[in-house]
C-alpha cells in the first residue's frame, strides 16, 4: 500500500455525508468526484442500482449509496456528488449526499465495525474511524458493490 | 549472436500458419495422392518452416522438418507412393511440429521426443526408396534414345502427360550458373521460384536440398511443366543476374522417342494399407482450392491491440461528430453542418475500413476441423465427409478468437452421437458415408454458422424425460412442450451429464457451454432436429461488435436504441388494430399474425400510461431469424450511428439490454437485444 511508505499508520480517507451521518472510503479507492449528471435508468436492476452515467465515453453504473445501505432517501440537492470509485479493476460510482473533507487518520484510530450496531449492515463496513468527537464509518466497497456476485436479473 | 528475440513473434505466427498450411494440404494429398501441386505446397511450408527454425536455433523443429522434407521429395519424384503409413507419419511430424513450436512459444523447454519420428521417417525414406528403384530403372531402359537426359519415373511421366492433355508442355530447363557466382544456393532458389511462377517445377537434378547445400558445379537442369513458350522461360531464367546460360529443351517421353505406350505402372509396396484403409477411410473436401492459398498480396502484420485501440478512437470521434451535429442543428449554423457533412462522409469512410481491417474471414477457424473431422472420425470408425462452405465469410476479429470452442463442441458432437456407424446407417438405408456440413454465411447484419449433420437427430421424447428425471423441468411443463422446444432443452446448465450423452443420440456435452459463449458475442444459438435425418445448429453472430446503426426510439423520457439489422419496417396503428390471442397481444400485418411486446411493460418503465390512449402507436417490426414481433414505442427519434459500449460486469446480467451508447448530448442510451426481448 502506497501510504504505508511514508507512514505507516496512517490512512488517508475521502468523508461524505449520508444524511447526517459521515462515511468514508480510502483515498486509494477513488478516482474522482463529479457533480451529478443524467443517469440513465437500466430496467431489470436491483433498485439500488440508479443506472449509468456517461464518464468521458466509458459507460459506468451508478449505486445510490442510501438505497445500497438502506437508509431514508433524501431529494438531490446542489451538494450531491457521485464518487467514482475503482473496486477490483470495476470502477463505479456512488451518489452521496456531501463529500466533505480528504482527511489523515491513524490506523489506530480505526476500531472494528462490530462496535457500532447501527442501522448498516455490518457486513457493509470495514471499521469506524474516531476522530475528536466525530465518527468516521469505513465502508467495505467490496460488499456493497458486490464484485463477484454479479446482478441477478429480477 | 543474433538477437533472435525480436524475430520470435513473426517465427510462431508464421510457423503456426505454415503448419496449418502442411494440415490441410496433406489432407488435400490423402485424397489425392498423384497431386503434384499439393505436394509442391507442402513441402514450401516444411521447407520455410526449416529455414525459419534453423535460423532461429531451434535445431529440434529444423531437424524434424529436415526429415520430413527427405520423405516429401521422394514422394514429389514420385519414388515413393503416398501410402496410408507415410500420411499418417507425416501427420504425426505435424502435430510434433505444432507441440514443438508451442513449446517454444511458451518458453518451456521442449520435452518432446521427436527422435522416434526421424527414425521412422529415415526407415520409410530408405525401405520404400530402395523398393522404386527398380521401377525406375525399368522407365530409364524403356528410353533409351530419348534426348532428355533426366531420368523420369512414372509418377512424373503420367504428370507430363496430363499436362500435355491440358494443352501444357514439359520442358527440361538446363542451367549453368556464372563463373565466380557467390550464392550459387540462392540463385538456384531464384531460378526455382520463377520458373514456379509461370509454371510447375516437377524434378530438380541435383534435387532441391542439394542445390541449397550448394552440392553441385555450376549447372543444374529442372523439369517444368508450364503453358509458355520456350522462349519465355528462357527470358524469364536469363533475367535473373548471374545466370550464364539457360538452354530450354522439350521434354521428350520415353515413348514419344519409341512409339511405345507404357502401361501405366503403379508401385504398390504396402498391400496391407488398403485394408488399413477400409476402417475408418475419411473424405475430407472443402472447396478450397491450392491456387487460392498461393494468391498473397502484400500485407503487414499487425498487434490486434493497436487495432482495438485505433477502433476505440474512431467510436471516440463518431461520438464526437455526433456531438457537433447537434450542436450545430441547434444553434442552426449552416457553415458548421456543411462541415460535418463532408466530416461525416470521412469518418464513414474510415469507420469502414477500420473494420474492414478487423475482419478475417471465417475459414481461419474453419481450416482446422478437416483434420479434427479426420482424426476423430478415424478412431470412432466412422466416415464421415465434412463439407465446408462460405469459409470466406469474413467476422471481426474478436468474434473469430472466441467461435473455435463452441464449434469445436458442436463438430464434435455431430461426430461423436449424430453420424451413426457406417453398418447402421446402412440398416437404416442411408448413405454409409455421413455427412456434416459446416456452413458460413451473411444475412442481414449478421453471420449465420450452421453444422449440419444427417446423423440420427435428437428425440425430443428422451430429452424431455431426462430433463424432468434431472428435475429441470416439471412433467406438466414437458407436457406442454412441442418438439421443438423440448430439443432446446439440451442448452439447459446442468443438463448435460456422461449418462445422457450416451442414451439420448448425446447432445448435450457442454451445451450451454456453447450457448453462454455465443450470447457473451451477442450471438443466438439455435438447434433444428428430426429424428433419423439429423440435426442442425444455427449460430447467428453479429458481423461487429463496434458501431451499428440503429434506430432510437422513445418510451416515455427514456431512449433506447434497436439494431437497425434487425428492424423490418416501422408502422403506425390504432389501439383498436390490437387482438388479443390466447391471452397474447397481437396485430395482423399482411396477413401475418404478430405478437406485440409493449416496450414500457418490458421495460418496468415508470409512469408511462400509453396503454389507454386512443391515440396512434408507433410499432416497430423486428425479427430474428424466422420470428417476427411489433415493439410498441411512444416516438421515433431516428436512425443514427451508435458506438456499442458495454455496460460493464456489475450490469452484464440484463438479458433484454444488449449495451449501451452516448448520444449527441452526451446521454447514455441503452441498446435492446432484440433476440432476448421477442422471445
Amino acid at each position: 500500500m502506497l501510504e504505508k511508505s511514508y507512514a505507516s499508520s496512517e490512512v488517508q480517507l475521502v468523508v461524505f455525508k449520508l444524511g447526517k451521518e459521515e462515511y468514508s472510503v480510502s483515498i486509494l479507492q477513488v478516482q474522482e468526484i463529479k457533480r451529478i449528471t443524467d443517469i440513465t435508468r437500466v430496467p431489470h436492476t436491483p433498485d439500488y442500482i440508479k443506472g449509468v452515467i456517461n464518464l468521458r465515453g466509458s459507460v459506468l453504473p451508478v449505486i445510490d449509496l442510501k438505497k445500497r445501505l438502506n437508509l431514508p432517501q433524501q431529494v438531490l440537492t446542489e451538494d450531491t456528488r457521485i464518487i467514482i470509485v475503482k473496486v477490483d479493476e470495476l470502477s463505479v460510482g456512488m451518489i452521496v449526499d456531501a463529500v466533505s473533507e480528504v482527511m489523515t487518520i491513524d490506523q489506530e484510530n480505526i476500531d472494528s465495525p462490530d462496535v457500532v450496531a447501527g442501522s448498516v449492515a455490518a457486513s457493509y463496513l470495514s471499521g469506524v474511524g474516531k476522530l475528536d468527537n466525530r465518527l468516521l464509518i469505513l465502508l467495505n466497497l467490496e460488499e456493497i458493490i458486490g464484485v463477484g456476485q454479479e446482478t441477478k436479473v429480477v | 549472436m543474433m538477437d533472435t528475440n525480436q524475430y520470435m513473434g513473426m517465427f510462431l505466427e508464421e510457423s503456426r500458419e505454415h503448419l496449418q498450411t502442411l494440415n490441410s494440404c496433406v489432407l488435400d494429398l490423402e485424397n489425392d495422392p498423384e497431386n503434384l501441386s499439393v505436394l509442391s505446397e507442402i513441402f514450401r511450408s516444411a521447407h520455410t518452416i526449416k529455414g525459419m527454425s534453423a535460423t532461429m536455433g531451434f535445431t529440434t523443429i529444423a531437424e524434424l522438418t529436415h526429415e520430413m522434407e527427405n520423405i516429401l521429395d521422394l514422394l514429389r519424384k514420385g519414388q515413393l507412393k503416398a501410402s496410408h503409413d507415410i500420411i499418417d507419419t507425416i501427420f504425426r511430424c505435424v502435430d510434433t511440429l505444432e507441440q514443438l513450436v508451442e513449446s517454444v512459444a511458451s518458453n518451456n523447454e521442449s520435452s518432446i521426443d521427436s527422435k522416434p519420428l526421424i527414425i521412422k521417417l529415415k526407415a520409410l525414406a530408405k525401405g520404400e526408396a530402395v523398393l522404386s528403384t527398380p521401377v525406375k530403372a525399368e522407365a530409364v531402359s524403356i528410353a533409351p534414345g530419348a534426348s532428355s537426359s533426366i531420368e523420369l519415373s512414372d509418377t512424373e511421366i503420367a504428370v507430363i502427360k496430363k499436362a500435355r492433355d491440358q494443352g501444357m508442355q514439359a520442358y527440361e530447363v538446363q542451367v549453368s550458373l556464372r563463373e565466380g557466382c557467390l550464392l550459387k544456393s540462392a540463385r538456384s532458389y531464384m531460378v526455382m521460384n520463377a520458373l514456379d511462377e509461370i509454371g510447375e517445377v516437377i524434378k530438380s537434378i541435383p534435387a532441391v536440398e542439394e542445390l541449397e547445400k550448394e552440392n553441385f558445379s555450376l549447372s543444374f537442369q529442372v523439369i517444368v511443366i508450364s503453358g509458355s513458350e520456350a522462349e519465355k522461360i528462357q527470358h524469364t531464367v536469363l533475367s535473373i543476374s548471374e545466370i550464364d546460360q539457360a538452354v530450354v529443351l522439350p521434354c521428350i517421353l520415353p515413348n514419344d522417342a519409341t512409339g511405345e505406350i507404357i502401361a501405366p505402372k503403379s508401385i504398390e509396396p504396402m498391400k496391407k494399407d488398403d485394408e488399413a484403409e477400409k476402417n475408418g477411410n475419411v473424405l475430407v473436401h472443402t472447396q478450397t482450392t491450392v491456387e487460392k492459398k498461393n494468391k498473397s498480396g502484400q500485407s503487414v502484420r499487425v498487434d490486434i491491440d493497436k487495432l482495438d485501440t485505433l477502433l476505440n478512437l474512431v467510436g471516440e470521434l463518431v461520438i464526437n461528430k455526433t456531438r457537433l451535429e447537434q450542436i450545430g442543428l441547434t444553434h442552426k449554423l449552416t457553415d458548421l453542418v456543411e462541415t460535418i457533412e463532408q466530416m461525416d462522409r470521412v469518418t464513414t469512410d474510415l469507420q469502414a475500413v477500420v473494420m474492414k481491417v478487423r475482419m478475417v474471414p471465417v475459414g481461419q477457424v474453419f481450416n482446422r476441423f478437416p483434420r479434427m473431422v479426420r482424426d476423430l472420425s478415424r478412431d470412432l470408425n466412422k466416415e464421415i465427409n465434412l463439407i465446408i462452405q462460405g469459409e470466406e465469410t469474413e467476422l471481426d476479429r474478436t468474434v473469430i478468437d472466441e467461435i473455435g470452442d463452441p464449434l469445436v463442441h458442436l463438430l464434435r458432437n455431430s461426430i461423436d452421437h449424430g453420424i451413426e456407424h457406417p453398418n447402421e446407417r446402412e440398416e437404416k438405408g442411408k448413405n454409409p458415408i455421413g455427412e456434416i456440413r459446416l456452413i458460413a454465411r451473411h444475412e442481414g447484419n449478421n453471420v449465420i454458422i450452421m453444422v449440419e449433420d444427417d446423423g440420427k437427430g435428437i428425440n425430443a421424447d428422451i430429452i424431455k424425460r431426462k430433463a424432468v428425471e434431472k428435475g429441470l423441468i416439471s412433467q406438466g411443463e414437458a407436457d406442454a412442450m412441442d418438439a421443438n422446444e423440448a430439443v432446446r432443452l439440451v442448452f439447459l446448465p446442468g443438463f448435460s451429464t456422461a449418462a445422457v450423452v450416451t442414451d439420448v443420440s448425446g447432445r448435450g456435452v457442454g451445451m450451454d457451454a456453447v450457448k453462454n459463449k455465443i450470447e457473451s458475442l451477442g450471438g443466438m444459438v439455435d438447434v433444428e432436429t428430426k429424428v433419423n435425418e439429423g440435426s442442425k445448429f444455427k449460430i447467428r453472430l453479429p458481423l461487429t461488435l463496434a458501431i451499428i446503426q440503429a434506430l432510437l426510439v422513445k418510451v416515455s423520457e427514456e431512449i433506447y436504441a434497436i439494431p437497425l439489422g434487425s428492424i423490418d419496417s416501422t408502422i403506425n396503428i390504432m389501439p383498436s388494430d390490437i387482438k388479443t390471442v390466447q391471452n397474447k397481444e397481437v396485430i395482423l400485418l399482411r396477413g401475418q399474425i404478430i405478437p406485440i411486446v409493449r416496450l414500457a411493460d418490458v421495460l418496468n418503465i415508470p409512469d408511462s400510461d400509453n396503454q389507454h390512449t386512443e391515440e396512434e402507436l408507433f410499432v416497430v417490426i423486428v425479427h430474428i431469424g424466422e420470428q417476427r414481433a411489433g415493439i410498441i414505442v411512444d416516438n421515433l427519434i431516428g436512425q443514427q450511428e451508435i458506438v456499442i459500449k458495454s455496460l460493464g460486469k456489475l450490469l452484464a446480467g440484463i438479458k433484454i439490454i444488449a449495451g449501451a451508447t452516448i448520444l449527441g448530448n452526451g446521454q447514455v442510451a441503452l441498446i435492446l437485444d432484440i433476440g432476448s426481448l421477442i422471445q
